[in-house]
């Protein structure tokens, strides 16, 4: 058998399969997205007010992507890099006409036949807009045409430099997120009382304005092609800080995150304040969850009932409404009890399986979150958790008292652990010399400690007088400022573990179970640990979850709860913070929580289906996260990491040359 | 009273008698060879020693208490550390990490002082690392400098192999098991590590148990050897003793033909 050489890429010679498939693919697509509504409920919203409905949106990228897709050639190394030019335009015209003539052949057929009574979201509208309001063939061949068009624009764009391609995709990426932020600009508009700015922007409350539309872009595009770089180029000045450094950076950086949402709460509007507050919820959970499976490597699909527990606690003792038990603490009061029942859940949760790994973990924890849901609805247990009907009245979180209170104590704890830094610190300036090394204490950080308490006394002694935060369901502010608040402890719990004696057992733990019990880690412990510190970070979210609803049923802990904060880990970065900070953002503020509407309500319907696609998507081209711990990159990649990523850096080279020449000297 | 005394020893997998009551004694100091042919049960040997599989019968004192059935950890803890026939490093944490993870039944720093760091809990992990860096500069220059921070998978095969017995020094043991320590590296790592393995008693005061395939090694080595074979140990003696033996030399060779089959 001959070697069959690769097929030319001269002139206009296309890949006639590719182009076909793609086109296909691209025709399904797009009937898919048609056939199951998307398209007819989006196109209520408007991105820019008289030409782009979001109901085109969902189909336009379509030809765009696939005729961008199709049209790529793979440049080899070492070989002739292939030419672009006219083959990639047609190629791309190719495969947005094949997609455009699949959707018309859609449209045709369903309006022949009446398939109503199996797909309910095809009705004679969708055919209407599906044909631009036109005769079904007319609209069928415009389809073919407008096809092609776009799938010509997804070929030209391989013409431009990367420099303009990625100018031109902030531009719309921008132009998209202003249109989905109407409502949170409008609401902080009103806040600040310039509605006029807002009428100049968004044509009333249907999307962009067609002027505001072009600014964006072209504002977008020059700021990207102005500042490209620059922010890789700081992220990569910031990783090569030394680490003592990088970490008072990040620590900064989080201080001033916190300090921001404490005080833009008041700015941003109910609608803005309910998103976050949700995002917040689930950026809580899912920093409980990386630690259980991130950190420890336990694959736990049954974390709801850790939220259920928190949630339950919360309400019947807070609840003057919960049917046997009805002390009517207050949601202060009634957190170190939810603590406690949390960290207990996790012992029963954690026990029985320590001896499991792997999918038998992830299916006996998938049957825990529905034993507890279950039981959460027992008629047996009715009297104390409410049955079916849930608990209603669940207190309200009021924290002004207690929230000082929670401030002032730890206020002295600061001054505590201030004192001991500081004479810890000039201890060691006594001894001196070599005992003095990065992470010790000195003698300045005791005292900035100290300071910082002091400050924080001060503050929770006055607090009451000049806040009343009250956490209810109806005042979305104070909601949102109580999340930050329990996020950033939990962030700071799953960061200060990370690099500890506990967390670097849970990594081995995680690597090679056998091993890490061989070299002396007790892996019984060390797992009911990330159990329960899991499990109690997941109760702190149950707790909020039930203040900020004020009712509970056992309805909201289903499994998808579970899953869906497993995605936000996964499609984030499991094992780190950053990673599941920005999974919460994305997933949760754009699409929504399972029962909660994100930044995009028209989602609501579709949200599951864009998990999962997502999810796969993740998978295939990036498992590693959005923003992955360098350690779970480097474990998704080793070869490639094996190859290059030492030898790139320049000590890396050094030391490369070193050792060869080390190896020479030896071997003569 | 000998470090290690281990009497009648067994262990059986299904139907496979793997050690079939092994007599076994270690004293302080000494470094003592466990030879044998493929399949003789000298990793199940060490596998029981070190607690991965609890024997089926027999008494394994160490320090004169008996440890047989603990679990892993708990004989960690008590001074037994050992090394993989097979590598098994963790390979996605750096050179550091794994001798820091290896000194976890050594140090004691819980949730809390992690969560405030505490003055003890800075002070611990400083000694943590130090102890690291330390162990790691018993090879050289090879698992030093810009090695401390390169994942564990990126090393050569030698280099796993030392840092697997980094790893086993990092949690200070009196006793360590080093299972064929020297597979897999070519005539001069051979006998680097050779010498490496006198050390291990002359500088760092360890009792040695290795299991060998390497003659020379297991001659220049071991103060005793013993050999196993189908799981009884067949003879025992310093190595010209033993290798003269002719029990070892049919077990190793095959029994001459006409003496019976297999
Ligand atoms: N976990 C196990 N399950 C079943 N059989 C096992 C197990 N471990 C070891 N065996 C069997 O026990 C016997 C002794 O194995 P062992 O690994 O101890 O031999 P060995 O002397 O270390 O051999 P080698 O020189 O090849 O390393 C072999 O026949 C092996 O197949
Ligand atoms: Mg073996």
């Amino acid at each position: 058998m001959t070697t069959t050489l690769p097929r030319a890429t001269r002139g206009l010679d296309i890949d006639r399969r590719k182009v076909i498939v793609g086109g296909l693919l691209a025709g399904s697509v797009a009937s898919f997205l048609s056939a199951i509504g998307m398209v007819e409920t989006f196109d209520e919203r408007m991105i820019i007010d008289p030409i782009l409905s979001l109901g085109y949106a969902a189909l336009v990228w379509i030809p765009v992507l696939f005729g961008y897709r199709v049209s790529q050639r793979v440049a080899l190394e070492g070989m002739e890099a292939p030419r672009v030019g006219a083959g990639n335009v047609l190629a791309g015209a190719l495969v947005g006409a094949i997609g455009g003539g699949m959707l018309g052949l859609f449209a045709v057929l369903v309006d022949a036949v009446n398939v109503r009574n199996v797909l309910l979201n095809v009705t004679p509208a969708l055919v209407d807009l599906l044909s631009f309001h036109q005769p079904v063939a007319v609209g069928a061949l415009l389809l073919v045409a407008v096809g092609a068009a776009l799938g010509a624009l997804g070929g030209v764009a391989h013409l431009f430099n990367p420099r303009v391609k990625s100018a031109i995709v902030s531009g719309v990426a921008w132009i998209l997120l202003f249109s989905f932020t109407e409502l949170v600009f409008g609401d902080i508009f009103d806040d600040l009382g310039m509605l006029s700015v807002d009428r100049l922007i968004y044509a009333a409350d249907r999307g962009l304005t067609l002027g505001a539309a072009l600014v964006i872009f072209g504002g977008a595009a020059l700021g990207s092609l102005r500042f490209k770089g620059r922010a890789s180029g700081a992220v990569a000045r910031f990783q090569a800080m030394p680490e003592e450094k990088r970490r008072s950076r990040a620590f900064y950086f989080a201080a001033a995150v916190m300090l921001a949402g404490l005080l833009l709460p008041s700015v941003f509007g109910s609608y803005l304040n309910e998103v976050l507050a949700t995002v917040g919820l689930f950026m809580l959970m899912g920093i409980g969850l990386n630690v259980v499976v991130g950190f420890a490597g336990l694959l736990d699909l049954g974390y709801v009932a850790f939220f259920a527990v928190g949630a339950y606690t919360t309400a019947v003792l807070t609840s003057p409404l919960s049917p046997n038990i009805a002390p009517e603490m207050a949601f202060f009061e009634a957190l170190p009890f939810v603590l406690l029942m949390a960290a207990l859940a996790g012992l029963v949760v954690g026990t029985p399986v320590i001896r499991m790994r792997g999918d038998y973990l992830a299916i006996v924890t998938l049957a825990f979150g529905e034993i507890a849901r279950l039981l959460f609805q027992a008629d047996w247990l009715k009297g104390t958790f409410g049955g079916a009907q849930g608990i209603l009245r669940i207190g309200k979180g009021s924290i002004h008292t207690y929230f000082g209170y929670v401030v002032v104590a730890s206020g002295v704890v600061a001054l505590l652990v201030g004192f001991l830094r500081w004479r810890e610190g000039r201890r060691l300036d006594r001894i001196g010399g070599p005992a003095r090394l990065p992470g010790n204490s000195t003698p300045g950080l005791g005292i900035t400690i100290m300071a910082g308490g002091l400050g924080a006394i001060v503050f929770g002694l006055l607090f009451p007088s000049f806040a009343t935060w009250t956490v209810t369901g109806i005042d979305s502010e104070a909601v949102f400022r109580m999340v930050m608040v329990f996020v950033a402890i939990a962030a700071f719990v799953s960061w200060r573990l990370q690099d500890s004696r506990v967390g670097r057992a849970w990594m081995a733990m995680r690597e090679d179970e056998q091993v890490a019990e061989s070299m002396g880690i007790n892996v019984v412990t060390a797992k009911l640990l990330a159990f329960v510190i899991g499990a109690m970070l997941a109760s702190l979210g149950g707790a909020l979850f039930a203040v900020k609803i004020g009712t509970i049923f056992p309805a909201s802990f289903k499994i998808v709860q579970s899953i869906i904060i497993l995605v936000i880990v996964i499609v984030g970065g499991m094992g780190s913070l950053r990673g599941v900070a920005i999974g919460a953002l994305v997933l949760i503020g754009i699409l929504g929580g399972p029962t909660q509407t994100g930044l995009l309500r028209e989602f609501q319907e579709y949200k599951l289906l864009l998990y999962g696609v997502i999810l796969v998507y993740m998978m295939l081209q990036r498992p590693e996260g959005l923003l992955p711990s360098a350690r779970r990159s480097r474990e998704l990649h080793q070869e490639e990491f094996l190859q290059d990523a030492w030898i790139k850096t320049q000590e890396g080279a050094a030391a490369v040359a070193e050792v060869a020449a080390e190896e020479a000297e030896e071997e003569r | 009273m000998p470090l290690l005394e281990i009497s009648g020893l067994a262990k059986q997998f299904g139907g496979l008698k793997a050690l079939g009551g092994v007599d076994f004694t270690i004293d302080e100091g000494e470094i003592v060879s466990v030879i044998g042919p493929n399949g003789a049960g000298k990793t199940t040997f060490f596998n029981t020693i070190s607690g991965m599989y609890p024997p089926d019968s027999g008494v394994i004192l160490f320090e004169g208490e008996d440890i047989a059935g603990l679990t892993p950890d708990r004989i960690a803890k008590r001074g037994i550390s050992r090394t993989y026939q097979n590598v098994r490093l963790f390979p996605n944490m750096t050179v550091l990490e794994n001798v820091m993870v290896a000194q976890h039944c050594r140090t004691s720093r819980g949730v809390f002082s992690a969560l405030f760091q505490t003055p003890a809990f800075l002070r611990e992990e400083e000694e943590i690392r130090q102890r690291g860096k330390e162990v790691l500069g018993f090879f050289g220059t090879r698992l030093t400098g810009y090695r401390f921070d390169q994942p564990a998978f990126v090393l050569s095969y030698a280099n796993r192999r030392r840092l697997e017995i980094a790893r086993a020094m990092a949690a200070q043991p009196r006793l360590l098991l080093l299972d064929e320590p020297t597979a897999g590296m070519n005539p001069r790592e051979t006998r680097e590590l050779t010498g490496l393995i006198g050390k291990l008693r002359s500088e760092r005061g360890f009792t040695v148990v290795v299991i060998e395939h390497d003659m020379r090694v297991v001659r220049d080595v071991s103060d005793r050897v013993v050999v196993l074979d189908h799981g009884v140990k067949i003879a025992e003696g310093t190595y010209e003793e033993v290798s003269s033996n002719d029990d070892v030399i049919t077990a190793y060779l095959g029994r001459p033909a006409g003496e019976g089959s297999s």
